[in-house]
């Protein structure tokens, strides 16, 4: 053989034996070695054609994109992803820290608003105290309260006017 | 590695040409026995496309097969039977090329005779002389399974010449 193939330049010897006992078993009789092939002129013309228009399609074939250039075009994607993830992140992160300020405000808010319902209460009940115990004095203290002086004198026994005096009290200074 | 456009998958241009002579003809032929209808277009397109890769090729030869059997194949591919897997060996007058000449009609009964399986590998590494690593190359099955069709195929034709019985052992 003019050309070389590893195929067949090391192909183990049981191959080649059981190559031969194929042959036997079809009948074929043992493997003749085959005379190199004289290429004729119209052959090698053919297959100088041939080599020619491999070459004309490969200056002319559209090349593939490489795995280089597949990544340098996937770069500018890649950092856009990126930055669109660590944008997101950044925004979880603050939307988070301000719910939980929100959270704590509204904490804070009810804390108060219930401080507040408290004294309000207080006060109140202290008014409710307070007054309860007005009428209780104003009940027991009677005309305590009224700005002239009362002063009671005995009933005589047949008189059909006042039975009280009526004085007007000194003006305080 | 990556080939100059002064070199070919098979070396220099005096091996190419040489190669080309020897394996133009069986690739021919090869396409034929799969029913192509332009069996010279495809194991000249199959040529073109080893010396268009940029990447050389491990096994040229293999690949040659390979890209002619797909070929045919997918030129089959609108007609009925898509399984013929050198079903056209044992069909009188559409094998045809130089070995079928080698080939007598009791090799070609009993190629005929075996599964479609066995005998796609049996014949590539018989008749075109191909080792177990180009066959596997080309039908894109791993080499154990190349061997084991290939003895299955082998222990077919002892059964073939021994039809009354008798046990034969797979090797």
């Amino acid at each position: 053989m003019s050309w070389s193939d590893p195929a067949r330049r090391f192909e183990p010897a049981e191959d080649v034996q059981l190559r031969a006992e194929l042959r036997d078993l079809l009948g074929l009789g043992p493997v003749a070695a085959r005379a190199p092939e004289v290429p004729t002129a119209e052959l090698t013309a053919l297959a100088e054609d041939l080599r020619r228009e491999a070459l004309r399609r490969r200056r002319t074939e559209r090349r593939r994109p490489t795995w280089g250039l597949l990544a340098a075009a996937a770069l500018p994607l890649l950092a856009v992803l990126t930055g669109l993830g660590a944008w997101g992140f950044q925004q979880k992160h603050r939307a988070d820290g301000l719910a939980l300020q929100a959270q704590r405000q509204e904490q804070e808010l009810t804390r108060m608003a219930a401080t507040h319902a408290a004294e309000v209460a207080k006060e109140r009940q202290a008014k409710e105290e307070v007054q309860q115990q007005l009428q209780l004095a104003s009940k027991q203290g009677g005309r305590k309260a009224e700005p002239y002086l009362v002063i009671p004198v005995e009933k005589p026994m047949k008189f059909q006017g006042d039975d009280y005096q009526r004085v007007k009290a000194k003006p305080q200074q | 590695m990556e080939q100059s456009s002064q070199e070919t998958p098979f070396g220099s241009q005096e091996a190419f040409h040489g190669a080309f002579a020897e394996l133009y003809p069986r690739l021919v032929s090869y396409a034929r026995r799969y029913g192509a209808t332009f069996p010279e277009d495809i194991a000249q397109e199959a040529f073109v496309i080893l010396m268009q890769r940029e990447v050389r090729v491990e096994h040229p030869t293999a690949f040659l097969y390979g890209t002619v059997r797909t070929l045919s194949l997918t030129e089959r591919r609108p007609m009925k039977n898509q399984n013929l897997s050198l079903e056209a060996v044992s069909e009188p007058g559409l094998a045809g090329g130089a070995d079928d000449q080698v080939l007598n009609q009791e090799v070609r009964e009993r190629m005929r005779l075996l599964s479609p399986t066995f005998r796609e590998a049996l014949w590539l590494f018989v008749v075109e002389g191909l080792s177990i690593r180009e066959i596997a190359d080309i039908l894109g099955i791993p080499e154990a399974t190349v061997k084991t069709r290939i003895h299955r195929a082998k222990a077919q034709l002892k059964d073939q010449l021994n039809p009354t019985g008798g046990v034969h052992v797979l090797v």
